[in-house]
């Protein structure tokens, strides 16, 4: 028993090295394109620690987006949910609407397209054909 | 329009967020993962950039954990 306990753990820390290290990834590239625009350098621990620190967040934003959720009697986080985690700064807050009505710019447009076109799987720029607008994801 | 920048992938924002829900049923619309995407990926652009801006203060040619500890603060209170 405690062997499958044992595993088990083991699993479930090595697949949380491996999110670490997306996040950490994708921080270095943030880092080096502030880096290249403010003419400034990084160190590696600076780089790991603003890592860290963002993956500590994730935690915080998770935790609050499922409450948010549930207070308003929705298993399904939505973008309202999102919003109201970028409440405490007013910059961030408009910033993240405006993304936000953005997002739903870019799918009105899409479900247009794709009612006129009938074909093909040509995919432009960022994600590949992922979920359309509301869809849950689990 | 095709952005330049680097930004988190929706599937890993996805993980990263599951990690910590409590609840089983939980579950996250694409948008709103699109949305969270950005949120970090300008969580991470903040830290950095004021970080910069600390390290410009203190005529630093390198921004270092010091700096970073600095900013910190009221990073964490803007998010």
């Amino acid at each position: 028993m405690e062997e499958e306990q044992e595993a088990e753990e083991q699993e479930r820390f090595s697949s949380q090295q491996r999110l670490k290290a997306a996040v950490h990834y994708t921080v270095g590239c943030l880092c080096q394109e502030v880096a290249a625009d403010k003419e400034m350098q990084f160190s590696k621990q600076t780089i790991a620690a603003i890592s860290e620190i963002t993956f500590r967040q994730c935690e915080n934003f998770a935790r609050d987006l499922e409450l948010f959720a549930r207070h308003a009697k929705r298993s399904t986080i939505n973008t309202e949910d999102v919003k109201l985690l970028a409440r405490r700064s007013n910059s961030l807050l408009k910033y993240i609407t405006e993304k936000n009505e953005e997002l739903a710019q870019l799918n009105q447009e899409r479900k247009v397209k794709k009612k006129k076109k009938p074909e093909d799987g040509n995919q432009t720029c960022r994600e590949p054909a992922e979920a359309e607008g509301g869809e849950a994801e689990s | 329009m095709e952005r330049a920048s680097a930004g988190f992938r929706k599937e890993l924002v996805s993980r990263l967020l599951h990690l910590h829900f409590r609840d089983d049923r939980t579950k996250v619309s694409g948008d709103a993962l699109q949305l969270m995407a950005e949120l970090l990926r300008i969580f991470v652009v903040e830290a950095a950039v004021r970080g910069v801006r600390q390290a410009q203060a203190e005529d630093m040619a390198l921004v270092d954990v010091d700096q970073l500890e600095k900013v910190l603060p009221q990073l964490l209170l803007d998010f």
